[in-house]
């Protein structure tokens, strides 16, 4: 908690909010607005366990331990069916939560994640922000090593994964710390970052994936055959999934002087289908290196895009 | 194609609207940024040939609607071969109606006229209110007017006891309705076509005029009619017409006189029958000559006048007086008892006193011309022998049968000095001319002839026609009679007088040539009228340039609005 004052806030905040709703489930733009990213991680963190009452990343880094009587409301997934077919009796399996698990998030701060499709919703970089800085907490609590790399066109900010205390908040100030980048190259960043990860471990990729498909799988492989276990979380903005706009518009890239006219309404039907062909792609690919991915787009709620991770 | 407001294809400029709004829509689009512009360019080129097709489809589509609009404004006339269509170009059209006298022939109990009136009561009913209009009847006037107005005048024409010339109506009818800066020019020729009413040459049809004619019955129906009669001193000789080799047999004809039936003849067509006349007293008589009924009845029936008068008594003088050639006359007329001895009438080179009327002819002496008008101014007389005149022929309706006979020597008849000219007085009148002067003049009991009656003078005495032309000279004009003048008209007789004499008959009758009812053949119709020769289906498809013409305009919108949703099924479907 970086100050007293966030940390009254955030009890205003959860009071008022506990008896309405739950927080992570609310809509990210309005969340954003009750304060900065360590509020709003906090915030969306304690409603997003409360709702499912266990870290859901158990099985990241858990070992069995021992059998125990089923209970009633134990998960059906512990349930151990072995035993249940031999003796015809319920017991679910405990695990021991690890300490050496190592998680890396990587954060894109490329120029285009700067963007955002309507002035009601959140860009692309401050949506990534806020969710690494929920992703980080929960892992914190699991008392697994955390760190942090922010890129665009070269690395920008690394913060080493520790699990002492203080961790979230340099976390935190390092994505504070990283401003909007101008690059276009992050493909060629990420590639160079593998190097920075040499222990096996959690590698999470926060990135809208405006760069060149196969140089940037070529990474993600080599940090695969490294050993370490890859997440992609794929951000979109809604107005990039569906082509929406005035009558005719002529279109710039952020990170190029390239631009087109068009029609919106005359490209919406092919841009749509060439978006999802995209996003397909992309999840073909990675499911073929053992990659896991995630397409969020940015009005999501951030419990749902962290449930995605469970 | 034709159009009937060819002005509306002027908006056919307006076709390039959409080719102008796409040009002048491509002004400097907003700008905006992006960031998946890859995703946008790779959509963008998988388009690019739809997209190009659509544009050029959407152009098209909106360009045609544009041009079928204009053009169903302009109402497009499209030609059909159904007879009924209801539309054609605009139309010059004259149609003859053969109201004639044979036109009142039964035929299976039906008016031939019925059927001609029906036929132009078509042709008038479908013309359109762009159509320039005559109907022409008997009587050739050309009646300009609207379809109402013409079929209304079809309706109440009766059979006229006219004839028609067709070649001159068709003449006339042509150059009408080729006077007319109209696309399309016709004439319809609706009669029963016969032979006899083509007149003499060609109709002369302008190029650029479709003349078609309703065929007649193929077969000519029999008829008899009188014809021409003739009363001589003692019979009546009445010519017997019809149809040539039907229904050959002899016809009874029957002379009537005041009512009464005088006498009987039998006469077939083509023939004459004499009918000797009973003793009548002097006087003017009506009569009438009458076959049986027929099928065509105003032929049956004819009026005949003539008078009954004595010889004249013709004085002869001992002087030159007319030369030999009227002495021969006269001993001729003398011995046919058309003339007497007497004092009466005088002919010579100066009135004679003691006579009722003097017939003078100038001197063969010129230096005797003074000496003559003293002697007619002595009488009285107020015209006088002038200068010798130029050489000319006859003319004259008085005395027709010497019209154009060429006079070489004459004097001309002027007024002498304080008299007035020939005809201010009511039994005056000059009653033959050469080159336009008096030649023959009637003044009062004076008949002053230019000429002397001798064959240096004129060609008169040479002729068949001077012995007639000497009995008329002494029986009829020095009488002040006029002739019995024959009209074509429905049967009826004026007679005209001179104060309380009865001076002359107008007889009015059918002109003989309508109870020939041989039609022409379609050959000859087409050699002298240019025209084609149609039975009654075919003419009426065939009239207004062939064919019926039907407004497309419909079409062309219904058209219209089709490519209309096609082009919102394209904007809407292919975005």
């Amino acid at each position: 908690m970086s100050s007293t004052r966030d940390i009254r806030l955030f009890i205003s905040f959860r009071q008022a909010m506990a008896d309405v709703q739950r927080i992570d489930l609310l809509d990210p733009a309005e969340v954003a607005r009750f304060g900065g990213i360590e509020i709003v991680a906090q915030g969306v963190v304690e409603g997003f366990l409360s709702g499912i009452h266990r870290s859901p990343f158990r099985g990241f880094s858990v070992e069995f331990t021992e059998h125990r009587a089923y209970q009633p409301g134990d998960e059906l997934r512990y349930l151990d069916w072995k035993i249940l077919a031999r003796a015809d009796r319920l017991f679910v399996k405990q695990f021991e939560q690890e300490t050496n698990l190592r998680a890396m998030i990587l954060v894109d701060a490329s120029r285009s994640m700067a963007w955002r499709g309507a002035p009601n919703r959140l860009t692309k970089r401050a949506y990534a922000d806020r969710l690494a800085a929920a992703l980080a907490l929960i892992l914190l609590r699991q008392r697994d090593a955390t760190g942090l790399i922010t890129f665009d066109e070269a690395v920008r900010e690394v913060v080493p994964a520790r699990v002492k205390a203080g961790q979230w908040a340099r976390l935190v100030r390092g994505l504070l710390d990283t401003p909007d980048g101008r690059g276009t190259a992050a493909q060629d960043a990420l590639v160079r970052l593998t190097s920075l990860l040499a222990r096996r471990g959690l590698v999470v990729l926060v990135s809208d994936l405006l760069f060149e498909r196969e140089l940037a799988l070529t990474a993600l492989r080599y940090l695969r055959h490294r050993g370490h276990q890859v997440i992609v979380l794929h951000l979109m903005d809604p107005a990039e999934a569906e082509l929406s706009g005035p009558p005719e518009v002529r279109y710039r890239d952020p990170e190029s002087a390239a631009s087109v006219v068009v029609r919106p309404r005359e490209l919406a039907r092919v841009y749509q289908a060439t978006v999802r062909r995209e996003v397909d792609a992309w999840r073909t690919a990675c499911r073929r290196h053992g990659i896991a991915y995630h397409h969020i787009l940015t009005d999501m709620p951030f419990g749902m895009a962290l449930r995605l991770l469970a | 194609m034709t159009f009937l407001h060819p002005v509306a294809l002027v908006g056919l400029v307006a076709a390039a609207i959409p080719t102008l709004l796409h040009l002048l829509e491509r002004r400097v689009p907003p700008e905006a940024e992006f960031p998946p512009l890859r995703y946008l360019s790779e959509a963008e080129r998988q388009s690019a040939r739809r997209l190009k097709l659509r544009h050029l489809l959407l152009l098209i589509l909106r360009t045609a609607v544009i041009v079928l609009i204009v053009l169903a404004a302009a109402r497009p006339l499209f030609p059909t071969q159904a007879s009924g269509g209801s539309l054609h170009e605009p139309t010059a059209l004259a149609v003859i109606l053969d109201n004639s006298a044979s036109s009142g022939l039964v035929v299976d109990g039906r008016l031939v006229l019925d059927r001609l009136r029906a036929v132009a009561r078509g042709s008038l009913a479908r013309a359109a209110a762009s159509d320039r209009l005559w109907l022409v009847l008997a009587d050739g006037v050309a009646r300009a007017g609207t379809p109402e107005a013409l079929v209304a005048t079809v309706d109440s024409a009766g059979v006229s006891a006219r004839r028609l010339d067709l070649t001159a109506a068709v003449r006339a009818a042509a150059r009408l309705v080729d006077a007319e800066p109209l696309p399309a020019r016709e004439v319809h020729v609706v009669s029963d076509l016969q032979r006899t009413a083509l007149g003499p040459g060609r109709a002369g049809v302008p190029r650029g005029v479709r003349v078609l004619a309703l065929a007649p019955p193929s077969q000519a129906p029999a008829n008899r009619g009188v014809g021409a009669v003739r009363v001589t001193d003692a019979a009546a000789t009445v010519g017997i017409v019809g149809t040539p080799g039907e229904g050959g047999g002899a016809a009874s004809v029957t002379l009537r006189i005041r009512g009464r039936e005088v006498g009987h003849a039998l006469g077939a067509p083509g023939s004459t029958a004499t009918i000797t006349l009973p003793p009548l007293g002097a006087g003017w008589w009506v009569g009438e000559a009458v076959l049986d009924a027929d099928e065509l009845r105003a032929d049956d029936r004819r009026l005949l006048v003539w008078r009954v008068a004595p010889p004249a008594r013709v004085a002869t003088p001992s002087s030159t007086g007319g030369g030999p050639f009227v002495a021969a006359a006269l001993a001729v007329l003398e011995e046919g008892r058309r003339v007497r001895p007497g004092n009466e009438i005088a002919i010579g080179d100066r009135p004679e006193a003691g006579t009722l009327v003097s017939i003078v002819i100038p001197p063969a002496e010129p230096a005797l011309i003074g000496q003559a008008n003293r002697a007619l101014a002595a009488r009285g007389g107020r015209l006088r022998f002038a200068s010798e005149g130029t050489p000319g022929p006859i003319a004259g309706p008085a005395l027709p049968a010497i019209a154009g006979l060429q006079v070489a020597r004459r004097y001309r008849i002027e007024p002498s000095a304080g008299g007035g000219g020939p005809g201010t007085r009511s039994d005056s009148g000059v009653l033959a001319t050469v080159n336009g002067e008096p030649w023959l003049v009637r003044d009062g009991s004076i008949l002053l002839l230019g000429s002397r009656l001798d064959t240096a003078w004129t060609a008169l005495p040479a002729v068949p026609a001077f012995v007639p032309f000497v009995d008329a000279l002494v029986n009829r004009l020095a009488r002040g009679e006029a002739p019995i003048t024959e009209v074509e008209g429905s049967a009826g007789v004026e007679f005209r007088t001179r104060g309380a004499d009865t001076i002359g008959a107008i007889v009015s009758g059918l002109d003989p040539r309508e109870s020939d009812l041989t039609p022409a053949s379609p050959a000859l119709v087409h050699d002298v009228l240019g025209a084609d020769v149609l039975d009654e289906a075919a003419f009426a498809a065939a009239r207004f340039a062939g064919a019926g013409r039907r407004d497309g305009s419909g079409l062309l919108l219904l058209l219209a609005l089709l490519i209309a949703l096609a082009e919102l099924g394209v904007a809407t479907r292919t975005r």
